[in-house]
């Protein structure tokens, strides 16, 4: 009796001593947990402000103006001078035309004595797409940066559903139940920071063709597609547990050239596709930028995960032939995040708590590839700074 | 806090279930009221009902004219969701009225939610509950039923809610979160996994995932029926009866594998020494507790791995709010001072 009163006292002072801890008033459950993450509105304003400082810079640069400050006396910087240091290069008449020489905001300025077209532009007739291509990255950033291309909508795509249950573990666990249950943690939590519009392709367990889930991203103007998919090996490899995350390209292996069968499988394409298919395989833009996102996403899921596993296996980031990858026409990669075949797996699998955790870390991976787009500088070593935790 | 104090302090337990919501008060007061919410979708509807926010059946009742939150969906608070917030501080608010305060009542409130809302929501709860009342405590739900039944030591409790499963092991301290697990495989599952198996079975009929859940509540049952199950639902608008003792087996079964490996795993964390006592004292609560035949169920297919004792509990819709009632009304005055 007395046991059970020391018991009970020892419970008493236990429950206390965790209400005691809650603070009373913080910021609401759901703010970004990443302070430097996606950017915010004044961070985009910001990012607006220099994307156009380097494009007017451009323009100027053309028409051959260089800036330069001198004071009254020419001693210091008070007043500001356009001036040309060189002859300008203009083309001939329409361009010089709109300079005017009697215009207010030129305090000091002299007309060049000829004129003569730039070289760039002087080419501009006999350049190719891919020239223009070259031309754009040698500026040093992304296209998607240099056209302030923004994340607006991201589609986030629960693998399988209704009567295609995916991979099933030994204890039963079902692959469409999980991919649903992550997406829909994963969409609330990057839907929090009020920055994005997320949607699923399925909200329910329900059957959804993949070309069904190609075509809600074009209706709904994604900007991102991320699939949701989790692996299951054959018999003999239960023991393993890996992780992997595709972007569209040629198989690597022939294990994800029969991954990619798999989740092909069911596709609803037709040949008369086929055509279609073959002309988006040259899309260089979104490659480049898949293989950023994928690569940011498995960088940050494998290195948490392994935390918790010390068996978890890395086999990459890398290029697959997957349908539903090839479809949508923006930055789309897909996720394999563990395999259900592996019983231990199966079992953190089935926990809320540990789909939870796999969702912050998806979480994470997006918003460092979208960090990393808005702020290259502000990365390094391709590990996004979690402040929050370095303030704790 | 004088003794005088004391006694004129109002206790509240309160259960804050996925499904049902449950109060009980130290004047005896116990109500349960449908975990939904629902708020006018515009004047006219407001001036229809004639009330600012509705709750449980009635709330259910009026759905179409009605913005309806069921705010712990899958046992937990959607994160950032403002309308599921607010859906927990007005539910919080409407079964502390139903406790009948007095005016005067200082209010001390004892609130059991789902193992993962604890984990996820426990300050959104704090704050929800901290209009109502000055003096409070979050736990657990199985742990307040394990300090409501007195299973304090050696003891593991499942609690079956509608959107989780939540295990708790009680070793005579509060536990830990390697003490406890959560399944997302409950009664919500149940309910979808029948409705999929008659819709298939029977296309020709109107079920709905609300006439399931009634069917599972009035008819679930785990191993051999005791009688065939037989219910009505309309075919083309004409009530029909159907036998659907298989398909509700199989959904009400449904959850278990995934139930029986977490008891075992759970059990083989626990220190060696003392496994044996938790095997043999396994509580189940919870509305999932009242299908018929679950103990000897679980008894038996926990069996190949180790002999496990289950018993289900008499009173599962009033248990945790009646072992939150307790918690709060033994918390020491010194403790509940600081609260």
């Amino acid at each position: 009796m007395s046991r059970h009163s020391d018991i009970k006292k020892a419970v008493l002072r236990g429950v206390y001593e965790d209400n005691a801890g809650i603070p009373r008033s913080v910021d609401r459950p759901g703010q970004p947990k990443f302070v430097a993450a996606a950017p915010g509105p004044a961070q985009r304003s910001g990012y607006r402000g220099r994307v156009l400082l380097v494009a007017m810079l451009a323009v100027v640069a053309l028409i051959g103006v260089n800036f330069r400050l001198v004071t009254v006396d020419g001693s210091g910087p008070i007043a500001m001078q356009v001036v040309n240091r060189q002859p300008l290069q203009l083309p001939e008449a329409p361009l010089s035309a709109l300079l005017n020489p009697e215009d207010d905001h030129v305090l000091e300025s002299e007309r060049p004595s000829r004129l003569e077209p730039p070289q760039v532009l002087k080419h501009a007739a006999l350049m190719t797409s891919g020239d223009y291509v070259t031309m754009l990255t040698s500026l040093g950033m992304p296209m998607a940066d240099l056209f302030d291309l923004k994340v607006q909508t991201i589609v986030i795509d629960p693998g399988h559903g209704g009567i295609d249950p995916g991979a099933t573990g030994q204890q039963g666990l079902k692959e469409k139940d999980v991919t649903l249950d992550i997406a829909r943690r994963l969409r609330d939590k990057l839907a929090a920071s009020g920055d994005y519009r997320v949607l699923l392709t399925r909200e329910q367990d329900r059957k959804v063709f993949l070309k069904e889930r190609v075509a809600f991203a074009k209706k709904n103007r994604a900007d991102l597609f991320i699939s949701i998919h989790i692996n299951s090996l054959p018999p003999g490899s239960e023991s393993v547990n890996y992780v992997e995350t595709y972007y569209f390209g040629p198989h690597t292996d022939q294990r994800s050239l029969d991954l990619a069968e798999k989740e092909n499988h069911d596709s609803d394409y037709v040949m008369g596709d086929f055509r279609e298919v073959i002309a988006r395989i040259g899309d260089t833009l979104k490659t480049e930028e898949s293989k950023e996102l994928a690569s940011s996403i498995h960088t940050n899921l494998f290195n948490d995960l392994k935390r918790r596993n010390r068996d978890l296996i890395d086999a990459g980031s890398k290029t697959g032939p997957f349908m539903v990858l090839l479809g949508v026409e923006v930055p789309s990669v897909l996720v394999e995040v563990s395999c259900i075949s592996n019983k231990a797996e199966e079992a953190r699998l089935g926990r809320p708590e540990y789909r939870d955790s796999v969702a912050d870390f998806l979480e994470a991976g997006i918003v460092e590839y979208l960090q990393r787009r808005a702020y290259p500088e502000t990365i390094e070593g391709g590990k996004t700074q979690n402040v929050a935790q370095q303030e704790r | 806090m004088s003794p005088s104090k004391k006694d004129k302090m109002l206790y509240v337990g309160i259960d804050l279930g996925t499904s049902r919501s449950v109060v009980s008060a130290s004047n005896g007061n116990r109500k349960w009221v449908e975990s939904y919410v629902g708020w006018p979708k515009d004047f006219v509807a407001k001036k229809m009902l004639g009330k600012r926010v509705l709750f449980g059946s009635e709330a259910q009742e009026h759905r179409l004219a009605l913005n309806l939150s069921r705010p712990l969906q899958n046992g937990v608070i959607k994160e950032g969701t403002e309308r599921d917030d607010a859906a927990v501080h007005e539910l919080i608010g409407h079964l502390i009225e139903l406790a009948g305060v007095g005016p005067d009542d200082e209010v001390c409130v004892a609130v059991g939610v789902p193992a993962e809302a604890l984990k996820v929501n426990k300050i959104a709860i704090r704050n929800a509950v901290s209009d109502h009342a000055r003096k409070m405590m979050v736990v657990s739900e199985p742990f307040s039923v394990a300090y409501g039944l007195g299973t304090l030591d050696n003891a593991m409790i499942i609690d079956i809610g509608a959107g989780t499963v939540d295990f708790c092991i009680m070793h005579g301290t509060v536990p830990t979160e390697e003490d406890q697990r959560s399944l997302l495989m409950a009664g919500d599952y149940v309910d979808e996994q029948l409705l999929k198996l008659l819709t298939e079975k029977h296309p020709e009929a109107d079920f709905s995932l609300n006439t399931v859940r009634k069917f599972k509540e009035k008819h679930g049952f785990v191993g051999e029926p005791k009688r065939r199950v037989k219910i009505e639902a309309p075919v083309d608008g004409k009530f029909t009866e159907f036998d659907i003792t298989e398909e509700m087996r199989k959904a009400c079964e449904s959850p278990m594998p995934a139930i029986v490996e977490t008891v075992i795993d759970l059990i083989a964390s626990f220190d060696p020494e003392f496994q044996e006592s938790v095997r043999n004292n396994i509580i189940v609560a919870g509305g999932g507790s009242q299908l018929s035949g679950l103990d000897s169920f679980l008894g038996e297919a926990t069996k190949q791995f180790a002999s496990c004792s289950f018993t289900c509990i008499s009173d599962p819709l009033y248990a945790g709010a009646d072992g939150a009632l307790e918690l709060a009304t033994d918390m020491p005055e010194e403790f509940l001072e600081k609260l």
